[in-house]
Formats: C-alpha cells, structure tokens, sequence
C-alpha cells in the first residue's frame, strides 16, 4: 500500500470515532506532561510540583475527602500527599506506572492509616453517616472521558456479584474493613473475606484477559 | 497455584492493602514487610495501578487555597532552615556527584584491574511512611560506601545498623552508621560482590553497640533498592 492510500484510510478512520480518538489522545498527552512533572519535581523543581497540584489536587481532595468524611482532616491529609510526593518523585517510575493512579495510591494510603489511627468513637459515628452514602454510578459527565483502563475494570467489577461488587467499591472508596463491611452487609465475618477474596481473584483473571 | 511468579497471583494481602479492607495492625504489618519484600511491593503496585482508575469516578473537589499556601511554606521552610543535609533532592544529586567524583578518582585504578568497567550505583532508603530516610552512595566498585542522613530519625538511645541483602539472602551487616551526620562505610571484602543492583540496603534499629545476633533485631525503619546512574 502507498503513502498516500494509507494515511488517507487513517483519515477516514478517525473520522468514524472523532470523540473516542481525540480523548485517548488527549488523556495520553496529559499522562505525559504529568509524568514528566513528577520527573522534574525528582530534581528539585517547586514549580513543577506547583503544575501537578493544580492539576491533580481536586481528584485527591475528592479521594481523602470521600475516605475521611472530614474536610479538615482532608486537609491535612492532602498537605501531607504533596509533601510526600515531593519527597518520593524519585521512586515514580513512568514506564511501570501511571502517574494519577501513583498519586492516587498515596493519597488513598495517608487516608485509610489517618481514619485507622481514628479513636474507636470516631469512627463508629463515620461508618453510620457513610453507610448512607450511595456507591453509585459515576456521573454522566465523567463517563465522557472515562480511560479505557477504567472501562475494563467496570466491566469486569460488573461481571461480579452486585453485592460484591458493592462491598469491593465501599472499601475502595471509604477504606472500609472486613469488620464494617460485615456489619454493613449483615453477613459473618468468613462470608465477607470470601466474598472480597474471591471478587479479586475474579477481578484479576478478568483484567489479564 | 501454578503461577505464583506473575504480579497479581500472590498472597490476597497485597490486594487487600490495596484495597482498603485490612486493620490498623495489619497496615502496619504490610507497611513493615513492603520495605524488605521486592515481591510483595511489586504486587502492591499490581493492584494500586489495576484499582487506581477507580477513583476517576469521584467528582474532583476544589481544595481550598490555604493547601497549597502550607504546602509551599513548608517547602520554603524546608530549603531554608534545614539545612541541605535534610534536602532530598539535593542529596539525590549530591550523592550522584560524588559517586561520578569517586568513579572518576577511582577510574584508574580499576581500569587497570578489572576488564568490564564497573557502573557506580545509587540508593535512596526510604523510610516505610515513604519519607526520606537516607541517600547512599556507593564506590565504583562496592568497595565503600557513603550514607547520608535525609531526615532526621529518632533514634532514641539505640544504634542505626546497615544491612546489605542480596536476593534471596539473608540480611548481612555493613556496620554501624549515624542518625545525623554523612559516615563511609567499607564494605568486607567478602560481600562486595552483592553490591549490585539486585540487592536491597536497609537500615534497622539495634541495642547500642549493633544487633547481638547478627541479624537484624530491631525494626527496619529504611530501605532502598541499589540503582545504576
């Protein structure tokens, strides 16, 4: 096939799924230019880590703020990521890693061990008041740029249980343990690190394929 | 399980970290292993990167600007008051330069002795919160090596004692160092072949005076990977 022939097939094939290709392209673009930030702020650069908290920061408030239930608390905790990632850029990796799930590992890991090193009281009175937040869908304005990593892992989480499925997004998203996840769902303890055990066992065959 | 090698086939407790479920006390056990478990590490990043998109289903939340005003007081109080010693990212470079600086010095000698050139390698121990712990640079040749402290550690009346673990070996001690001052270390003759990049350094806690057993008995409170420049 010609030069001509070809790019002209690749045309006409963007032209067949305008909005799929210009979001992939421009979620890879933003992975880049978020990489390459961590990357400089691995040599001493303040102002690039100034650029990735500009352009991450709300994503991690709305991640330490779901787990914590506190916006104060969310706070401190959020102060506390951007300290670490500047410490830690070294240890980033772009070619083992994606740089919003790095920065969303840290920013999940501060979160869960604040709500552990919570008094006892405290955190009875959070599971109450999150039990009644809904583990819904994602809004309809986040499924227009959804990545396509994210589509595969909703799709295997749906292939699960719906109650599973439910236990498995709870924790991702409050931190919640087996404990309250027990409580919350009426079931045994055993039952609970069965289900979850098994969903990723699931949740991982069904990733590989 | 037939395939235990592959990243995501191991032990649940890697997905469960991950995921959120487990207790303070197993966190801290978890958080604990992480520093001397190449293996369970790399499982945890299996699923911190599997799970990870997740979280895009959050709506993003503003923060308010006081953050980044803490934030950025912090790192100007950081470069200022402390001094470069607990400068990361200085000693990060820092420790690149003087391994070129002792390669180069030592260039000659072991062009002379040995046919394959010898790359000097690098490591940040980090402590299992993920802060900075120390920064070592090792001689062109593992024949010493320089550990500086990147943070202050607390180490209240016990002794620091650097550990050098080679893949699939137990834990062999390169000696005492500081809390808060750069020492050489030499390493004996005996262990310089597993200075390489798959072994890992650590730091752990000992009775003053070093471990009594010679291994370690304390808590390991850094860690790193060796790295080639």
């Amino acid at each position: 096939m010609d030069g001509p022939q070809s790019s002209h097939m690749q045309n006409s094939e963007a032209m067949d799924a305008p909005v799929t290709t210009t979001t992939t392209l421009e979620q890879d673009a933003a992975r880049k230019q978020l990489a390459a930030a961590l990357t400089r702020i691995a040599g001493g650069d303040r102002h690039a880590l100034k650029l990735v908290y500009r352009d991450t920061s709300a994503k991690l408030f709305a991640v330490c703020h779901r787990i914590l239930q506190d916006k104060g608390e969310a706070e401190d905790v959020l102060q506390d990521v951007y300290i670490t990632v500047w410490q830690r850029a070294g240890a980033f990796d772009p070619n083992r890693a994606s740089p919003i799930s790095w920065l969303v590992a840290i920013a999940r890991n501060r979160s869960i061990d604040r709500l552990r090193s919570r008094p006892p009281a405290a955190r009875q009175r959070t599971i109450e008041e999150a039990a009644e937040i809904s583990d819904g869908a994602p809004t309809a304005l986040l499924q227009l740029e959804i990545s396509e990593e994210h589509r595969r892992l909703m799709d295997c989480l749906e292939d699960l249980e719906p109650q599973h499925a439910g236990a498995i997004r709870s924790a991702f998203f409050e931190g919640t343990t087996y404990d309250e996840l027990a409580q919350r769902n009426s079931v045994p303890l055993g039952t609970m690190k069965s289900w979850i055990r098994r969903s990723l066992l699931r949740l991982r065959e069904c990733l590989e394929q | 399980m037939s395939d235990e090698t592959k990243p995501g086939d191991g032990a649940p407790i890697a997905a469960e970290y991950v995921l959120g479920v487990l207790s303070a006390a197993e966190r801290r056990a978890v958080q604990a292993r992480i520093a001397r478990e190449p293996a369970l590490r790399a499982e945890i990043e299996y699923w911190e990167q599997r799970l990870g998109p997740l979280a895009s289903e959050l709506e993003p939340v503003d923060p308010p600007p006081r953050v980044w005003a803490k934030i950025d007081a912090a790192l100007v109080a950081d470069a200022r008051q402390s001094t470069l010693w607990q400068n990361l990212p200085f000693w990060r470079w820092a420790a690149i330069g003087s391994a070129a600086f002792a390669a180069a010095s030592l260039a000659f000698v072991y062009f002379a002795r040995i046919p394959s050139p010898n790359v000097p390698l690098v490591a940040n121990l980090e402590k299992s919160d993920g802060g900075a712990g120390f920064v070592v640079a090792i001689e062109s040749g593992g024949g010493g090596l320089t550990v500086v402290p990147a943070a202050l550690s607390d180490v209240n009346q016990r002794a620091l004692e650097l550990w050098l673990i080679a893949p699939g070996e137990q834990p062999r001690s390169l000696g005492l160092i500081e809390a808060a001052r750069a020492v050489h270390v030499s390493v004996p003759a005996d262990l310089i072949r597993r200075v390489t990049p798959q072994s890992t350094l650590a730091v752990s806690l000992e009775p003053l005076g070093g471990s009594p057993t010679g291994l370690p008995t304390g808590p390991v409170i850094a860690s790193g990977k060796l790295t080639k420049l």
